[in-house]
């Protein structure tokens, strides 16, 4: 039997990669909404955190086998992604109301409400974590997947979730500068700190997952540091997606900021990819792996010439 | 109440793998999917001392199935008498079910979009037959029956028999028990 009937695809991965984005991007925008002494971040920034979930549901719907029927996700509140849809609905919705309000039209009737933007801020600060959040929490229940099971991975997303809608946010300011000037000056630090924090927590999961509890968990760990996934790793998320970036936004120079920037992101599309892949590895039962390589995959060639 | 359950004789098992046809033949399954794969373990050991067994796997119907609770759309449920089955009209084939299951036991039907896997034959049960698998093997290598009376075949066999449940320590109270 081939794995494509045994783990979620890349659109799965993209899906994680811009909810988790837009998700962060509302909590960082509300913490400066309601901490922030009333300024706000760039009107570009607001607005790309909502369109970056609706991308995410987009590709989402994409992965289903039945997409027409996506709505039917809505309907058990104990399954994680139920909750995820539900709130990244409210999240989308709330985002958009909210982002408006900075747009200088008259039909935004609601653009100078303040107790109304504090609301939508708590909104979406809860709603934006909880989006940020909710995939590590579904990998992290897998309790078969070895290289997910536990609660490591949940950091892990929320991490990510935070560096690349901090670089999101600073690379709309550079397109329209946001009000809150200060705030903004400072997401580079920002951005490289939670980098740090990042090669920090991938070298403890790592090694914690290596010297793990099952031999399932070390093998899945193997192939992160020299199996099949080593070179993506420590290459496009290591290097080019985390050390890089970290360099490159403390430089005080613009076009590097921004360059480390849209590095920090492809580190959080790359790392999203890789642990969906991880995936496919599962406690295997006695004799199982051997007896799934030899199945047909239904792209034979002698099926194609003799029967389909 | 009923409570099905399924006996894995591996000492009767010869790994003949009609179950898996018959199962296959009778779900019109696809061709790349299989519902209950027996798999091989050996030959172990050094010759003359040889030793090869067959496992025969399948949809554990767990008491406690991640499955049911990874579903978003209400399509995976489980039965007052255990059963766990995927409602196909309900499902979008999103595939949590298969990440949430430890066992394997569920695949991804490219055909029609929906994920499908043992149901214990459960219309067969409703005729008062036996599913597909178990009449099928002529080892009596599979017994199937009700876990809660006392005096049926599963009952007895697991009274007196040393039995394991695979992967048990993942608390999903799995309901296919291996005598070995």
């Amino acid at each position: 039997m081939s794995n494509k009937h045994q783990n979620w695809g890349w659109m799965l991965a993209v899906d994680f990669f811009f909810a988790g984005m837009g998700g962060g991007m509302l909590v960082i925008a509300a913490m400066v909404e309601l901490f922030g002494g009333g300024t706000r971040m760039s009107l570009l920034g607001n607005l790309l955190g909502p369109v970056s979930m609706c991308i995410g549901c987009g590709f989402l719907m994409l992965e289903l086998g039945r997409p027409l029927r996506a709505w039917r996700v809505f309907m058990n509140p104990k399954a994680i992604l139920t909750v995820g849809a539900w709130m990244m609905s409210v999240a989308i919705i709330s985002g958009f109301i909210y982002a408006a309000m900075a747009i200088p039209l008259d039909l935004i009737f609601w653009r100078g409400w303040t107790t109304l933007g504090k609301c939508l801020a708590v909104v979406n600060l809860v709603t934006g974590l909880v989006v940020a959040t909710y995939p590590g929490v579904l990998l992290g229940r897998l309790k078969g997947r070895p290289f997910w099971g536990g609660p490591g991975i949940i950091a892990l997303y929320l991490l990510s979730s935070l560096i690349t809608a901090s670089a999101v946010h600073f690379l709309s300011g550079l397109l329209t500068p946001a009000p809150a000037m200060t705030i903004w000056q400072a997401l580079p630090g920002l951005i490289a700190v939670l980098l740090l924090f990042q090669l920090l927590l991938w070298t403890g999961y790592l090694w914690i997952k290596q010297s793990g509890a099952t031999a399932a968990e070390a093998n899945s760990a193997q192939r992160w540091t020299s199996g099949d996934l080593a070179s993506a790793f420590k290459i496009g998320f290591v290097a080019l997606g985390t050390v890089a970036p970290l360099v490159l936004v403390l430089l005080p120079f613009p076009v590097a900021r921004a360059v480390g920037a849209v590095l920090a992101l492809l580190g959080g599309v790359t790392m999203r990819l890789l642990t969906i892949r991880s995936g496919e590895d599962r406690t295997f039962l006695p004799g199982e792996q051997k007896y799934r390589l030899r199945l047909p995959t239904g792209d034979e060639e002698f099926l194609h010439k003799n029967w389909l | 109440m009923t409570r099905y359950a399924m006996v894995m004789d591996t000492r009767r098992c010869i790994g003949c793998g009609s179950c898996t046809v018959a199962c296959k033949i009778h779900n019109e399954l696809p061709i790349d999917i299989v519902y209950n794969p027996v798999t091989t373990i050996g030959p172990t050991g050094t010759f003359p001392d040889l030793t090869l067994s067959f496992l025969p796997l399948i949809c554990m119907h767990c008491d406690n199935p991640p499955c049911v609770d990874a579903c978003p759309t209400t399509a995976s449920v489980q039965r007052d008498d255990g059963i766990v089955h995927v409602v196909d009209s309900k499902c979008v084939g999103c595939l949590s079910c298969i990440m949430a299951c430890p066992y394997g036991a569920r695949q991804h039907n490219h055909e029609t979009g929906t994920v499908s896997k043992c149901d214990f034959c459960k219309d067969r049960l409703e005729q008062g037959k036996l599913p597909h698998c178990v009449a099928t093997c002529h080892q009596k290598a599979r017994i199937f029956g009700d876990l809660h009376d006392p005096d049926s075949e599963v009952s007895k066999l697991l009274k007196n028999n040393r039995t394991v449940q695979l992967l048990g320590e993942l608390n999903t109270e799995p309901q296919v028990f291996y005598i070995y």
